[in-house]
């Protein structure tokens, strides 16, 4: 196969058995890769019902068929698992080198079953791969994981050209925020870093020496270099603007927009958000890409404050947001610190963020007594996110109800309508009150509340009508992006370079794609995971907003006084997705998507 | 021609190592790149392969670049026996950097958008080992 490599690791944890699979060729196509095929194989291998931290559940590592291929973002990896969040099927899809090396060693996924009976990772040196005790790495963070696993590789050479996804102790602590770090790109959302600890998975190492062949040759070749030209021209891509702020452009522009959400989304703007060129001249030691990304918008920083020392990865828009913005706080020194904290414990920046503002809002108004708390958590106070961040990924004290996500502490003091949450997920750092659409993506995406699960299209923000139409749209084309192995940021986003896309994905692997077919197959993986979601349990009334998204109009900004009218575009959403008022796709969708099989398994 | 490094530019997005492993073996493969970007967490440099020898050498001697204590080895340009760089790594067969072929046409900077790799004109004093002063 061309694109793909057509080969399945099949690793079951309880056994202490791995093995390779072929990849059905027809499978591939129908489902693109990444997040699409992943969902499928959890799918058809795992009970919806099934707890997420069980050994039932199945976590999975794919990447995509332009993953490593030489396509430009074609860098990331998704892990796709049930969530313990949020209960729904989940896609968590980070960048850096780890993908690019799986596919280099020779697989397109990882699939993880059972639990491991003591601490374990894995490693894989092309065709050998081998479980390893972890005792040693228990407990520690993910930067010291990987610098101990690089140790005992004993070869700096071949240390350097492996890469490491591992879980830190937020993992290990089953906290439902935590991630999955790989040299600090995050699969941050939905708490996969829990599963991968319910599994005793502390890592997984990977070195490939392998190649990858596209079927497209000079003619790819060409597509490419033709493609960086067209980013070394075009204003619209912006290469200069991404390189020299990376995200943090979308701090700038949410402030401008007043969508940055502020103290538990009561508010879409702050007053003390400090400009980005200061952002930039206070922490930034060097700007660095993923791999096969001419962008570099991961940010390599250093913290000058004394108060707050440390250097590492980020903020990066969420974070700086939702840690800064959305807890009242502005200081950058201190939001940066939380950051690191969150990557080297392993936790979710935005969820973290979305549970601290909850928490203070909750406190602020009286619902958490004084008993539960150790120090007073108000808006505003920068040492409390400080702490509190350190707290959930060790569940110490009231850090372990926070570790369970703001829909389950707001729930727990009588108050579920003050968190910020979409099927049980923090929403992320762009305010859906000033932009309709979003509201709508927000409301139906199947892993809960996401940042990057539609597009961005800021002319028509305010508009209602039409936008459903829009966000099916996008919600598709983004379910591409993410199966292909690209990255959001580019190919989606502001720019969604629909034309683009499809030439690298048919050009690499030279099975046909067209743009019917291509968005066929978003529409088909949406579909697949929404069938699994109703089967878990999900209902027509769980695709709603926060009800302060719906009421509450927002304070502050551009946007001051607007709401989300998601009840006037609901029905026609899901009339235009061929559901029916609940939510249920029709047998004549499923028909026309090839999921027939699927259906009869819809309980 | 000399292809000059400005290694304070470099991200690491390593699309020079992608695209000089398609043009010499038609299959996308760093490890059969002839060029490689040593990566560390706030520095990269690209280091083109140079010749092959024989035998390794002797001086393990530590360079500073950037203020920072780099073991030489590792930005060596040779393909020695000490290290398994700059190989094929099913063959060991060395790897070197031809330009790409004859008119010279390296595919590595055509794919540099950062401005780390860039065509120059041979200027003698300049350049040592293809690394640019950076002050």
């Amino acid at each position: 196969m061309d694109g793909w490599v057509g080969r399945v690791l099949r690793v079951n944890l309880t056994e202490g058995d791995c093995f390779v699979e072929d990849l059905d060729p027809d499978t591939a196509k129908a489902f693109i890769g990444g997040r699409g095929l992943a969902s499928k194989f959890l799918f058809d291998e795992v009970d919806p019902k099934i707890d997420p931290l069980s050994p039932e559940n199945k976590l999975i590592f794919a990447t995509g068929p332009l993953t490593g291929s030489g396509a430009i973002t074609g860098c990331r990896y998704m892990v796709v698992t049930k969530s313990p969040l949020t209960g729904c099927i989940t896609s968590s899809n980070a960048g850096g080198y780890f993908g690019p090396a799986l596919k280099f060693a020779g697989y397109d996924l990882i699939i993880f079953e059972g639990r491991a009976p003591e601490p374990a990772y894995l490693s894989i040196m092309d065709d050998d791969v081998e479980i390893k005790p972890a005792q040693h790495l228990w407990g520690k963070s993910t930067p010291e994981t990987e610098e101990i696993i690089r140790l005992e590789l004993d070869d700096p050479w071949k240390a350097r050209e492996t890469h490491i996804a591992s879980i830190g102790p937020a993992g290990e602590n089953l906290v439902k925020i935590a991630s999955i770090m790989h040299s600090g790109h995050a699969s941050g959302r939905s708490g996969t870093g829990a599963v991968m600890g319910s599994k005793n998975l502390k890592a997984v190492a990977v070195r490939g020496t392998k190649g990858i062949t596209v079927a497209g040759g000079e003619g790819f070749k060409e597509a490419i270099l033709a493609f960086l030209d067209e980013i070394k021209k075009s204003p619209r891509i912006g290469l200069e603007a991404r390189s020299t702020y990376g995200t943090w452009r979308i701090i700038a522009a949410m402030k401008n927009r007043g969508m940055l959400p502020t103290r538990n989304f009561q508010a879409g703007f702050l007053e003390g958000i400090p400009e980005i060129v200061d952002i930039r001249r206070e922490l930034l030691v060097k700007a660095t890409s993923c791999f096969a990304c001419p962008f570099g918008c991961r940010r390599q920083t250093r913290i000058t404050d004394p108060e707050f020392e440390g250097e590492g990865e980020g903020p990066e828009h969420e974070t700086y947001s939702q840690l800064g913005p959305c807890c009242g706080v502005t200081d950058l020194a201190a939001v940066t610190k939380a950051g690191y904290l969150c990557n080297e414990l392993g936790i979710d920046t935005i969820s973290a963020g979305g549970i601290i503002a909850c928490a203070m809002e909750l406190y602020e108004k009286g619902y958490i007594p004084q008993k539960d708390i150790p120090f007073p958590i108000r808006f505003g106070d920068k040492y409390a996110v400080v702490k509190l961040v350190q707290m959930i990924a060790k569940r110490e004290g009231i850090g372990d109800l926070l570790a369970e996500g703001s829909y389950r502490l707001a729930e727990h003091y009588g108050h579920p309508e003050i968190s910020m949450t979409v099927k049980k997920q923090e929403m992320p750092a762009l305010h859906p009150q000033g932009y309709q659409g979003l509201g709508l993506a927000y409301a139906t995406a199947n892993c809960g509340g996401c940042h990057t699960r539609s597009g961005l299209r800021f002319d028509k923000r305010f508009e209602v009508a039409g936008q459903a139409a829009l966000t099916k749209a996008d919600q598709e084309y983004i379910a591409v992006v993410d199966s292909s192995g690209l990255c959001w940021n580019i190919f989606g986003g502001l720019l969604m370079l629909e034309d683009e896309l499809l030439t690298e994905l048919e050009l690499a692997t030279g099975v046909g794609y067209t743009k019917e077919s291509m968005m066929l197959a978003g529409e088909r993986t949406f579909n697949l995971e929404r069938l699994f979601n109703l089967k878990a349990g999900v209902t027509a009334n769980d695709d709603t907003l926060p009800r302060r998204m719906l009421e509450e109009p927002v304070l502050k900004g551009e946007n001051e006084g607007q709401v989300v009218h998601l009840a006037q575009m609901l029905p026609e959403y899901y009339r235009l997705r061929g559901w029916d008022e609940n939510g249920i796709p029709t047998p004549e969708k499923l028909k026309q998507l090839g999921l027939v099989n699927e259906e009869a398994r819809v309980g | 021609m000399r292809i000059k490094i400005d290694h304070t530019k470099c991200t690491g997005c390593r699309l020079c190592e992608l695209a000089c492993s398609r043009q010499h073996t038609g299959s996308v493969n760093p490890q059969k790149s002839r060029i490689g970007v040593f990566i560390a967490e706030d520095f990269c440099l690209p280091i083109i392969a140079g010749p092959y020898t024989e035998a390794a050498c002797n001086s393990k001697g530590m360079i500073i670049i950037d203020g920072r204590e780099i073991d030489e080895c590792v930005v060596c340009r040779a393909s020695c026996p000490a290290k398994p760089v700059f190989k094929e790594p099913d063959t060991g067969i060395p790897l070197k950097c031809d330009f790409c072929g004859e008119p010279p046409d390296p595919q590595c900077v055509k794919v540099c958008l950062s401005g780390a790799l860039t065509v120059v004109e041979e200027e003698k004093g300049k350049l040592y080992h293809g690394i640019s002063s950076s002050t």
